[in-house]
């Protein structure tokens, strides 16, 4: 199968936008990712150390309602995106396996660097209490001022560091 | 007012937790669609050779902004139902800039990192992998993060309301920046494309021209809304969430410090017998305005004797969050201050539920712990939780 080109950005936000708008209007809330990961790790810790999880003061708030950490809203949302995310990549002939970097990068570099990323995102989302969908695309389309701020200093943040790992990708 | 429909009490758990994965599934394959699978497309945005992040984020945000703002000035939306991310300046200014560190990083953010994933890049599952372990490092470094993370709150926040100007007026501003931020990132891609050997992103003009006049026109119908008379005048300005009485009694418990209760009955009733730590307004404060000064950090719990009491005007301007008890102290007295029944038929749920109850009830009541359940062999326990998934 030849590989469909990806949508103009423009028209991918239009639609991503209208996704957004259909929760809103259905649910009354928007999108979020970053919840639904944070489930899973708590869930996966509890297999390990269930003490630990459920008497930890941040995490209790997952306990105790009767109801399993996995079964919310986010989780089930997470698992669309991943669906329609292989739905996506297979029907344009974009789906294998690979790894994504510049020229320069070994594969060890970029893998170390992906996961160092990834923590630091992880701490984050969990400080500013949502990520670029929760905060920033969703926060921001119900104009919070918080999200306002979360998202311009995200791309503050990209842009300072940007230049520090620039052999990761040019 | 028809939207949103939640408000109608359509959807039960389970049929939510199915809209949830409807809008995963369009969200995800738009994500993929628009690229964000690969963590280069994502980087681009960083060394402006390509603003495809600033372009999809901006035009999602308008689309929906507008909209929403367009719906509810046409009266068929409402908006205070809507629910408005929290602001907490600090704790966002600085997870912010962590957050858009890790991306450069990483290459992705946590959305598009489950795309990635499922689009078969193995960076985007170290990438999620890293970020269930920073989740971790958050929650077990918390103690010392607790005030920070709780820091400079001041409630849901809109910028609108913030200004004090008409929603449409910040939309139509809104939609007038964005399409400057498009034009002026198209400039910079064909200044910093071909410095890096890229090809400048192509840009059709015709597909510019009809969003853009798409937005534009969309956000000054929204304008033309404000001059139709307001329908639905009566909704109260912000709908009140519930709380239902275990749920209560646990923070009443854990975390007295983030509530403040307010007892609406009668002051005889009141005087006689209280959710602990409950306001009783003064005799002469029927509209109890004191509540409306409250400080609007913590949640606001209002209850009657039964049912959901009419909300005083005092506690509807509380700038913060307002519950009301399920049940009132009718259903305060029924679920914690009555001894809970055991299951008869005990599965894990009901049996933490009853723990719950019974623990919460001999806390409030002084009574002894009631008596234990008891335990046959339960034929299909649920096994561990699903471990992973789509992550």
């Amino acid at each position: 199968m030849s590989k469909r080109p990806f949508w103009n950005p423009y028209v991918a936000g239009v639609v991503l936008g209208l996704v957004l708008l259909a929760s809103f209007l259905v649910m009354g809330f928007g999108l979020g990712s970053s919840g639904a990961v944070t489930r899973f790790a708590v869930a996966g810790a509890h297999l390990v150390a269930p003490r630990a999880v459920e008497t930890n003061a941040y995490f209790s708030q997952y306990f105790g309602s009767g109801k399993h950490v996995l079964e919310d809203w986010l989780v089930f949302e997470v698992l669309g995106v991943f669906l329609g995310g292989v739905l996506g990549a297979y029907s344009a002939g974009r789906l294998k396996l690979g790894i994504e970097k510049g020229p320069r990068a070994t594969t060890a570099q970029r893998l170390a660097l992906a996961v160092a990323g990834g923590v630091l995102m992880g701490f984050a989302a969990r400080l500013a209490r949502g990520c670029t969908s929760g905060q920033a695309l969703t926060g921001g389309a119900a104009l919070s001022l918080g999200s306002w701020v979360f998202m311009m200093a995200v791309f503050t943040g990209g842009y300072l560091v940007a230049p520090l790992v620039r052999r990761e990708w040019r | 007012m028809t939207f949103p429909l939640y408000a109608h009490g359509l959807f039960g758990t389970y049929a939510g937790l199915l809209v949830g994965t409807l809008v995963g599934v369009a969200f995800g394959f738009v994500l993929e669609r628009a690229g964000f699978g690969r963590a280069r497309n994502l980087a681009a945005q960083f060394y402006l050779t390509d603003l495809r992040v600033l372009k999809v984020m901006f035009s999602a945000i308008v689309t929906a902004l507008v909209g929403m703002t367009f719906l509810s000035g046409i009266g068929v939306l409402d908006l205070a139902l809507i629910t408005v991310p929290e602001t907490f300046l600090w704790p966002q200014l600085v997870g912010g800039l962590l957050l858009g560190a890790g991306f450069i990083v990483s290459g992705y953010c946590p959305g598009t990192g489950v795309v990635a994933i499922a689009s078969g890049n193995l960076d985007g599952v170290a990438a999620i992998g890293g970020v269930m372990l920073g989740s971790l490092a958050f929650g077990f470094g918390y103690g010392p993060l607790e005030g920070f993370y709780k820091s400079s709150a001041m409630g849901a926040v809109r910028i609108d309301q913030l200004l004090g100007v008409p929603i449409a007026v910040v939309a139509a501003a809104v939609v007038a920046m964005a399409v400057g931020a498009f034009l002026g990132g198209e400039k910079l891609e064909a200044i910093f494309a071909p410095r890096a050997g890229a090809l400048v992103p192509a840009s059709p003009a015709r597909v510019k021209a009809r969003v853009f006049g798409g937005f534009a026109a969309v956000a000054a119908l929204a304008l033309v809304a404000l001059a139709l008379p307001t329908r639905g005048a009566a909704t109260p300005a912000r709908a009140a969430k519930t709380i239902g009485p275990l749920e209560l009694a646990r923070e009443v418990v854990m975390a007295p410090e983030t509530l403040w209760i307010v007892d609406l009955r009668p002051g005889a009733a009141a005087a006689k017998e209280r959710i602990p730590g409950a306001m009783v307004p003064p005799a002469t404060d029927e509209q109890a305005a004191f509540a409306a000064g409250l400080a609007p950090t913590r949640r606001l719990v209002a209850y009657g004797a039964s049912g959901a009491a009419v909300l005083p005007d005092g506690v509807r301007k509380f700038l913060g969050d307002v519950y009301v008890l399920e049940g009132g102290f009718e259903g305060w007295t029924s679920a914690v201050l009555t001894a809970p029944v055991p299951p008869v038929n005990p599965t894990p749920d009901l049996v933490a539920r009853f723990q719950l109850a019974s623990a919460l009830h001999a806390r409030f009541t002084g009574a002894a712990a009631a008596a234990p359940v008891e335990i046959r062999p339960v034929a299909n326990v649920p096994t561990g939780p699903r471990k992973g998934g789509g992550c």
